[in-house]
């Protein structure tokens, strides 16, 4: 590891460094604190609920909001003062925002007026190759609004790569679009991410899109970062309750330790504790397990394993699945069964004591 | 921005305010105590007060109906019709009062039409009706078109979940229709209380100082030099306005804009064949149609008549003639056409060349949601409640009789007096068409021009200012109108015959006898009067639609 003359970049290969970083509107505090460091060609997702402050997150390393307190760092330099046109970023938003009355083409070139381009192209070729890379060869002359709504968001993501930004920022780019669009146009943005190498920054609120899309994610809740890392860890290894119910469908149950330090009692049940929890009894406790992780029987034959007997309430086809609501003590449980016929009346559930995850 | 407004607006109405409560520099209630004690300024006020609320009365009751045909009629020329309800308002007030003596007038169209039929002549000169129809001239089509707009805006949706749950056509009308139109017509009542009581030009030329409003009056002691008392009876008049206007800007803040979604109602054909004929409604409409004629067109048909017409009926071309004698005599105190209509386009560019930046700026501090945007918002509409009396007398007191500054004694004289009060007066109409247009503009795309590396101005010529075009343009259209038709502050302001301007002239042709009692060089003037503002306003219109086709 080589050490840098510059004591203000905190992690070396960082290309957008955010720190101790506050947002507020009015009395509401939409950011609090948060600290990030965002790998070179990293593609980063913040994923949470509405209201988070995700977007609020992505427009101040944009540049759009003035944080109160805290830092942002793009490639090394300190831009928290610096308005959004001296940071070169590329912005697409949800609802595309292409300029209404300018051509497609005029649309891609507009931040060419600003930008000189490496090894001096012509802006001319540079809009040209950049239509072909979003699939849009020969609809330079097209106006906006004679474009379908994923061919506008082809678009502004061509406008926003044309001046060879350092970062890529998303805010929610394929929000407006049909479910199956959407699968389609995120994996040519993630194609088009790989090609470039480019340092993006992508925002959501669809936490199976952030899990398909991205190298890390932060999870984000009231302002604060819940957790940052793989999808894979986010999603097998959730830092909080916050985490465990906002990522892929989740059962989560709170209580309190039994005597024996082996079960966790919740009103009117109890489900085991995995072995080796290091928990004293009495103490409050937050689990939750996957519904993939738990098995359904109806028969009536007896099953290895932790057991529960549950009634089922409802059943959703999800094509390749059923995902059954089970009622448990008053509790629903939520196992998804790969089974042919929808499960139905008084079943078992089995699942592994290993599988539950203590939060 | 402010600045400019202190100098041209603030400093010189504050010099009028304070002239009611300083006498040589000692705060004193005397004036005031003087003018409110007077019982016959009790009564004037009393009377300014009700024939504005007659006014209202009739122009809501003229301008619904035709809100009802527009919102929920379809038919040839709608949408024409439509868009013309704005027009009255930039017609020039004083030609529009020469239009209302030529149609009502003793030997006018109306008259002369009920002797055909053996009827008449009715004398509506100088009575208190034929200002209230004036004054429904202007305001009944702002009544129609605030309240087209609202009805226009109702979600079909709302009206079908109403008619699923059990209600009849009238009860949803009733519980869903009625609730988002009574705050339109609201607004658009308290606006036409507002103008109506600051009426100046149309009760002085049909009412005269007999049925003189505060406005008259305070002319009239202005032409008397009665400058105190004048000023006092501005302070009290602009007090009661400031309050009126404070009112109508709580009362639209409150008022929720109606989503953009949803469908809208459907519009019936007005014309079904026969059936149209037996159908109460429609007949009802065509009647009302019928009636809107006479009061809209008639008065302006009636101007141009009576320009080409001798009392008797017969063709002529004489007043014209007037006017060319006009133009080359010699004799002092003559007011001259030409000069008229040339001082009148040169104010009107001057004027809508400071008005269109005075505005956007206004626009652009609007749009921004801060306390101080919204104190800064409240001291730039402010100018709308001050009459054009009120201005034009504070202008004389301060820039144009000199003032004192660091020891020297500033005056500033006539044409560019006239071209700033005449701004002033204009630049709100250019805010109110650009604020919508500009608050429409989704704020990412200035986001992403910013992020493509414009800096704020930039992204405003490039992207903001491009797509309010047609806003600009009919701002534009609008200051340059406004200016050309200004009556109330240039009077005052247009000492001599140098800066008189084409409403000036025309209002001193009214009382000219030259060719006898007639009212024939005044509506020739009118008529030019009339001519000139269509062809800017089509001009302007014209221009900026080539200039905005890209």
């Amino acid at each position: 590891m080589t050490m840098k003359e510059t004591n203000s970049i905190p992690t070396p290969d960082a290309s957008v460094d955010v720190t101790d970083l506050r947002v507020r509107f009015g009395s509401v505090t939409a950011l609090d604190d948060v600290s990030l460091s965002i790998r070179d060609g990293e593609f980063f997702t913040l994923v949470g609920p509405s209201g988070c402050g995700k977007t609020t997150l992505l427009r101040s390393i944009a540049g759009l909001e003035t944080p109160s307190e805290g830092q942002v760092i793009i490639d090394g330099r300190e831009v928290t003062a610096e308005p959004p046109e001296s940071r070169n970023i590329g912005i697409v938003f949800q609802n595309y925002a292409l300029f209404p009355h300018m051509s497609v083409a005029e649309n891609i070139a507009y931040g060419l007026r600003f930008h000189d381009l490496s090894g001096d192209r012509d802006p001319d070729e540079r809009v040209a190759e950049l239509l072909e890379l979003v699939d849009l060869a020969g609809f330079g002359d097209r106006e906006p609004d004679q474009l379908s709504g994923g061919q506008q968001q082809r678009v502004a993501l061509a406008r926003a790569l044309a001046p060879e930004p350092d970062v890529l920022l998303l805010d929610e780019p394929l929000s407006a679009l049909d479910a199956r669009l959407r699968k389609q146009l995120r994996v040519q943005i993630k194609t088009i991410q790989r090609e470039l190498d480019i340092t993006t920054v992508y925002v959501t609120h669809d936490q199976a899109e952030a899990l398909a899309i991205s190298d890390r994610i932060a999870v984000m809740q009231d302002g604060q970062l819940q957790q940052v890392d793989t999808p894979e860890a986010v999603y097998r290894d959730p830092a909080s309750r916050a985490v465990a119910e906002f990522i892929g469908d989740n059962n989560v149950f709170s209580g309190r330790v039994t005597d024996d330090g082996s079960q966790l009692s919740i009103e009117g049940g109890l489900l085991p504790l995995p072995t080796g929890t290091d928990t004293a009894d009495g103490t409050s406790v937050t689990l939750s397990i996957r519904p993939e992780l738990l098995s359904i029987y109806t028969d009536n034959q007896p099953v290895d394993g932790q057991t529960l007997s549950a009634t089922v309430n409802t059943v959703e086809f999800l094509g390749d699945a059923y995902h059954v609501h089970c009622l448990w003590n008053n509790r629903t449980i939520v196992v998804k069964a790969a089974a042919t016929t929808p499960p139905k009346g008084e079943v078992t559930l089995q699942f592994d004591a290993d599988d539950i995850h203590i939060l | 921005m402010l600045a400019t407004l202190v100098v041209v607006f603030y400093y010189p109405v504050g010099s009028v305010l304070s002239s009611a409560i300083l006498v040589d520099g000692q705060f004193t209630v005397d004036p005031l105590v003087a003018v409110l004690g007077d019982p016959f300024y009790v009564d004037l006020f009393g009377f300014t007060a009700y024939q504005a609320l007659l006014s209202t009365v009739v122009s809501v009751a003229v301008g619904l109906p035709g809100a009802y045909l527009l919102a929920r009629f379809e038919f040839p020329g709608r949408k024409f019709l439509r868009s013309v309800t704005i027009l009255p308002f930039v017609l020039p007030s004083i030609m529009v009062a020469v239009g209302f003596l030529a149609m009502f007038g003793q030997t006018g169209v109306f008259n002369d039409l009920l002797s055909v039929v053996g009827l008449g002549p009715v004398k509506l000169v100088g009575t208190l009706n034929i200002i209230i129809l004036a004054h429904a001239f202007y305001n009944a089509p702002l009544v129609t078109r605030l309240v087209t707009a609202a009805w226009e805006s109702v979600d079909t949706r709302r009206v079908e979940t109403a008619r699923t749950l059990g209600a009849s056509p009238l009860r949803a009308f009733y519980d869903v229709t009625l609730p988002q139109l009574i705050p339109a017509i609201l607004t658009s009542a308290v606006l036409t209380f507002i103008f109506t009581f600051m009426s100046f030009p149309i009760v002085l030329a049909l009412g005269g100082l007999q049925l003189a409003t505060v406005e008259v009056w305070l002319y009239a002691r202005v032409q008397d030099l009665a400058l105190t008392e004048a000023a006092t009876l501005g302070a009290i008049e602009t007090a009661l306005s400031l309050g009126l206007i404070y009112i109508y800007l709580r009362y639209e803040a409150t008022q929720i804009k109606s989503s953009s979604g949803g469908r809208r109602l459907a519009r019936k054909p007005l014309f079904v064949g026969w059936r149209s004929l037996v159908d109460p409604r429609r007949l009802g409409l065509f009647a009302y149609s019928l009636l809107a004629v006479v009061l809209f067109v008639g008065p302006l048909a009636s101007l141009v008549i009576e320009s080409l017409t001798t009392p008797q009926g017969a063709f002529t071309l004489d007043y014209y003639g007037f006017l060319l004698s006009q133009q080359s005599s010699a004799a002092v105190g003559t007011t001259q056409p030409l000069p008229a209509i040339s001082n009148s386009l040169l104010f009107g560019v001057g004027a809508l060349a400071l008005a269109l930046p005075m505005g956007v700026l206004v626009s652009v501090v609007a749009i921004r949601e801060s306390r101080g945007s919204r104190l800064a918002e409240a001291l730039l509409t402010a100018p709308l409640a001050v009459s054009g009396i009120v201005l034009g007398l504070g202008m004389l007191r301060t820039l144009v009789f000199g003032t004192e500054l660091f020891g020297h004694r500033i005056t500033v004289t006539g044409p560019i007096v006239i071209v700033t009060v005449h701004a002033v007066a204009a630049y709100p109409f250019v805010t109110r068409n650009i604020t919508p247009a500009l608050s429409g503009i989704d704020d990412r795309l200035v986001d992403a021009a910013r992020a493509l590396g414009a800096d704020r101005q930039t992204a405003l010529v490039d992207i903001e200012l491009p797509l309010i075009a047609p806003a600009l343009v009919a701002g534009a259209a609008f200051a340059f109108a406004i200016s050309i038709g200004e009556f109330d502050s240039t009077v005052l302001l247009a000492e001599g015959v140098d800066s008189a301007t084409m409403p000036v002239a025309l209002e001193r042709y009214i009382g000219n006898r030259s060719l006898g009692p007639s009212l024939g060089p005044a509506t020739a003037m009118g008529t030019v009067l009339l001519a000139v503002t269509t062809i800017s306003f089509v001009l302007i219109d014209r221009t900026g639609r080539r200039w905005n086709r890209r």
